[in-house]
């Protein structure tokens, strides 16, 4: 086994796992222009229903999955037509709604503290394989999935937002709601599809977390936190991006454990956010930020 | 008595943080998610050198002081190039990796143990020990807060910041240097933050990293929120609704971990409410929008 390999490989599915969850995230900032922080509890309650239906219910984990991205799906509907959606009708300011979906954050993050407890629950099934050996480090079958799933999703939504007329709405939206309202695309319609899409993602990225690693009722914050950097560092709009800006800040916050203790991996990661929010705040690829209007 | 006392204190070292994010966030149209870190240093400061140096309560809270403002430069730093949700961001970091340093750096601050046996205050003679002496202490801090927050919010200063918060590219085109401006505002608040961090230290007399969680930021943000951003009395308003009426759960006779959730889910509800409804809060002035 090669320390530095293991590093990587530890580094590259972290950073899958933040793709996963900043896809999601990236995709409906891109759509509707806001912060949807509320990302991280919809995120945890995708893995408390799989926790539900293998550990209560007995189901396998592969059939506990889609329901578990159902559930999410149906969390972030939810929370665009009852909250957002009648905020932007009033024509409520991102940071409004940014606000708003802290306040949610914290409601679903409690809610599933009294439902299960602060304790780690967990969904793995059988024995703990050692994984298998792979230019000299040790890989998961989880892992394997993680990275295989994050290499599929990506292509399949990049396919979609560039080849589907849906996708096309979506990409017009993003990037003048009032033109696109001009051509006749429904953006309330398109809207609600996004945060269906972006949080059935969200599930997928939660089930395979709460697989590898188990789960707790702060796993959404945490999760969510890593999406918020990973969007900013790749840039606002930008599918590529979020998948590199993902998997820097996956690798970074390993590779820092070569040289530091490991209880500041939070804080480097942090510390990549606030040297590109200062020096390149639009991202590896995103385009330049709206400037204040006059 | 001393439990009413208490809840008096704790309301008034809320008070002194939600009027001086109010400064930031109502004032000047900075909403920083970074508040607990500057209270936290202040606590953390005036913490290590009073319990390391013995030195007397004066001192170690202008030590809180000069180490939050120097940190709040650093920190209003992104405020040149970011605006709105974009600066809450950059303080969200900011937060993050604070909390990071007050949690790890297990030689300095002992992490996750706290500092045990901080001394109570002694001011030229008059020593503060009971809670009803705290009480005055606490008060005559937050009065000492008012003051700052009313004599800046009413002076020509304060007038600057409010242009900043309506229109920041108009502000500069009158000559403002709006750099200037907004860093010495969030330096103030930074301040304020910090002082009401060394009070809290002094009178609990042990602090830990939890007490400066991202959590405690968004209580504040909450307080100034329900109460209501860009008044003088919105933040006491918030600061008292909000530590007085989940004691109420106490009386209830809950437990204190599914309290303590209860809380949170309380506040978080109001936060989504008050934003849907009425962002301007109970009795402010300002709604988070042009």
């Amino acid at each position: 086994m090669i320390p530095e390999m293991q590093y990587v490989v530890n580094g590259i599915n972290a950073g899958a796992t933040y793709a996963l969850v900043a896809l999601g995230f990236g995709l409906i900032f891109h759509v509707c222009g806001f912060f949807h922080f509320a990302h991280g509890g919809v995120y945890a309650l995708g893995a408390y229903a799989a926790y539900i239906l293998t550990h209560e219910l007995g189901w396998s984990i592969w059939a506990a999955m889609p329901c578990a991205m159902l559930v999410s799906s149906i969390a972030g509907g939810a929370i665009d037509v009852v909250v957002y959606c009648p905020m932007q009708r009033r024509r409520a300011t991102p940071l409004v709604i940014l606000i708003a979906s802290l306040g949610l954050l914290i409601v679903i993050q409690n809610c599933l503290s009294l439902g299960f407890g602060d304790d780690t629950k967990s969904i793995s099934e059988g024995t703990v394989s050692e994984g298998y050996l792979f230019l000299g480090a040790r890989i998961t079958p989880i892992q394997v999935a993680t990275i295989i799933s994050l290499v599929m999703v990506f292509g399949a939504v990049g396919c979609f937002l560039h080849f589907s007329g849906f996708g096309r709405k979506m990409r017009a939206v993003g990037n003048d709601p009032e033109l696109a309202c001009v051509f006749g695309v429904d953006s309330e319609s398109v809207v609600f599809l996004t945060f269906a899409l972006g949080s059935a993602l969200a599930g997928l990225a939660a089930v395979l977390a709460a697989w590898d690693t188990g789960l707790t009722p702060v796993m959404g914050f945490k999760a969510l936190l890593g999406a918020v950097v990973a969007v900013i560092v790749g840039g606002r709009g930008s599918i590529l991006g979020i998948m590199l800006g993902g998997l820097l800040i996956g690798m970074a916050q390993h590779l820092v454990v070569w040289k530091l203790p490991s209880q500041w991996q939070d804080a480097s990661v942090f510390l990549i956010l606030i040297i590109f929010l200062l020096l390149r705040p639009q991202g590896f690829l995103g385009k330049p930020l709206r400037k204040v209007s006059v | 008595m001393d439990y009413f006392l208490h809840i008096l204190v704790l309301a008034m070292v809320y008070t002194i943080l939600a009027m001086s994010l109010d400064l930031l966030a109502g004032r000047t149209g900075l909403l920083s998610i970074a508040h607990a870190a500057f209270y936290g240093l202040g606590a953390y400061t005036s913490a290590l050198v009073a319990v390391h140096f013995g030195v007397p309560f004066v001192v170690s809270v202008f030590a809180g002081i000069v180490v939050a403002a120097l940190i709040s430069f650093i920190v209003s730093l992104p405020s040149l190039r970011l605006h709105d949700d974009y600066f809450v961001i950059a303080t969200f970091g900011f937060q993050m990796i604070l909390f990071s340093i007050f949690n790890n750096w297990m030689d300095l601050t002992r992490g996750p143990l706290g500092i045990p046996g901080i001394p109570q205050p002694v001011i030229f003679g008059w020593k503060v020990d009971t809670h009803l002496e705290f009480l005055e202490l606490a008060a005559m801090f937050t009065c000492f807060a008012y003051f700052v927050v009313w004599r800046i919010t009413s002076s020509p200063f304060g007038r600057v910041l409010h242009a900043i918060r309506e229109d920041e590219v108009f502000a500069k085109a009158l000559g403002k240097n709006t750099l200037y401006f907004k860093a010495t505002a969030f330096a103030v608040g930074a301040v304020l933050a910090a002082m009401a961090g060394s009070l809290y230290a002094h009178y609990i007399t042990y602090i830990d990293p939890t007490s400066f969680t991202v959590m405690e930021s968004i209580l504040v943000i909450s307080m100034v929120i329900i109460g209501g951003a860009g008044s003088l009395w919105g933040p006491l308003v918030g600061a008292v609704v909000l530590v007085t009426l989940p004691e109420a759960l106490r009386f209830v006779g809950l437990p204190s971990s599914v309290a303590a959730n209860l809380r949170q889910i309380f506040y978080g509800s109001l936060l989504v409410i008050m934003m849907m409804f009425r962002p301007r809060g109970l009795v402010g002035s300002y709604g988070f929008s042009k």
